[in-house]
């Protein structure tokens, strides 16, 4: 596996896992979330949890063998991530100022990622 | 963030996020700040242990990888400092809005990579920088946009 394959699928793991988690402690009727066991059995929650494992053990990997001043900054990639699947699985509403942030973001990461 | 779901009521509160009296003396400031600053030194403690474990001899499958950095001191070190941070963190969600502490944590860019120069030597060019920049700025943006939502 190369540095940049285990950097690039640690970013989209950890986003992934952000809306998996949202996923597990939202029901559907807007209630409080039960905490403790029933947390656990969710399915969602285990996802997260699977996600948040693989993708701190792909950041390690990737930083073993990357400029940490250059992967750092490029996990911000993960906010326009989170906002897409959660536009897609949660259909959360984006306002227009939202997607003028993520698209300013994203310019940001791009430039950082031709600065390699 | 998992963290909404353990304020919700005093009673279920763990210590840190309780009004305990060493814990009133820590404003706001102090604990998003702390928290900051321990998330940027757990991230360098983590790449000075990667790169400890990268002049020693490397095993070869992946997992024999992470195993192999897991067990360099710095890493298990570096995490638990994080650790700590994300703590303080919480510490620190509790008293203010979301909205508006979440964007220093963008600060976080910046901190890591001039520590990064100072402490690896890491070329932080010029485009490297713009980048980080506008970053930071977006993320600010993204949190100005989401003042209309519940904090």
């Amino acid at each position: 596996m190369t540095a940049s394959v285990a950097l690039w699928s640690s970013i989209v793991l950890g986003a992934c896992a952000q809306v998996f988690l949202k996923r597990g402690v939202t029901r559907p009727d807007g209630r409080e979330p039960a905490l403790g066991i029933a947390l656990v059995r969710s399915p969602w929650v285990l996802a997260w949890a699977a996600c948040f494992v693989a993708a701190t053990g792909l950041w390690l990997v990737a930083l073993s063998r990357i400029e940490i001043s250059y992967a750092f900054p490029l996990l911000s990639i993960g906010y326009p991530i989170v906002a897409v699947l959660s536009l897609a699985v949660l259909k959360e509403r984006i306002a227009l100022s939202r997607w003028i942030a993520i698209l300013v973001i994203t310019i940001g990461v791009a430039i950082i990622w031709r600065s390699a | 963030m998992a963290v909404d779901a353990i304020t919700e009521t005093p009673a279920a509160r763990p210590a840190f996020a309780r009004d305990t009296p060493a814990m009133r003396r820590l404003s706001w400031q102090g604990a998003a700040f702390g928290a900051i600053a321990l998330a940027a030194c757990g991230h360098l403690l983590i790449k000075q242990g990667l790169l400890a474990a990268a002049h020693s001899a490397s095993p070869a499958t992946p997992m024999q990888n992470i195993f192999h950095y897991l067990i360099q001191p710095a890493v298990p070190a570096g995490l638990c400092i994080y650790g700590v941070g994300t703590l303080l963190w919480i510490r620190a969600v509790s008293r203010h809005n979301i909205s508006f502490l979440y964007p220093l944590t963008a600060l976080n860019y910046v901190i890591v990579s001039i520590g990064a120069k100072l402490l690896f030597h890491e070329t932080l060019s010029f485009g490297r920088c713009i980048g980080i920049t506008v970053v930071v700025l977006g993320v600010a943006l993204l949190q100005l946009s989401a003042r209309g939502d519940q904090s």
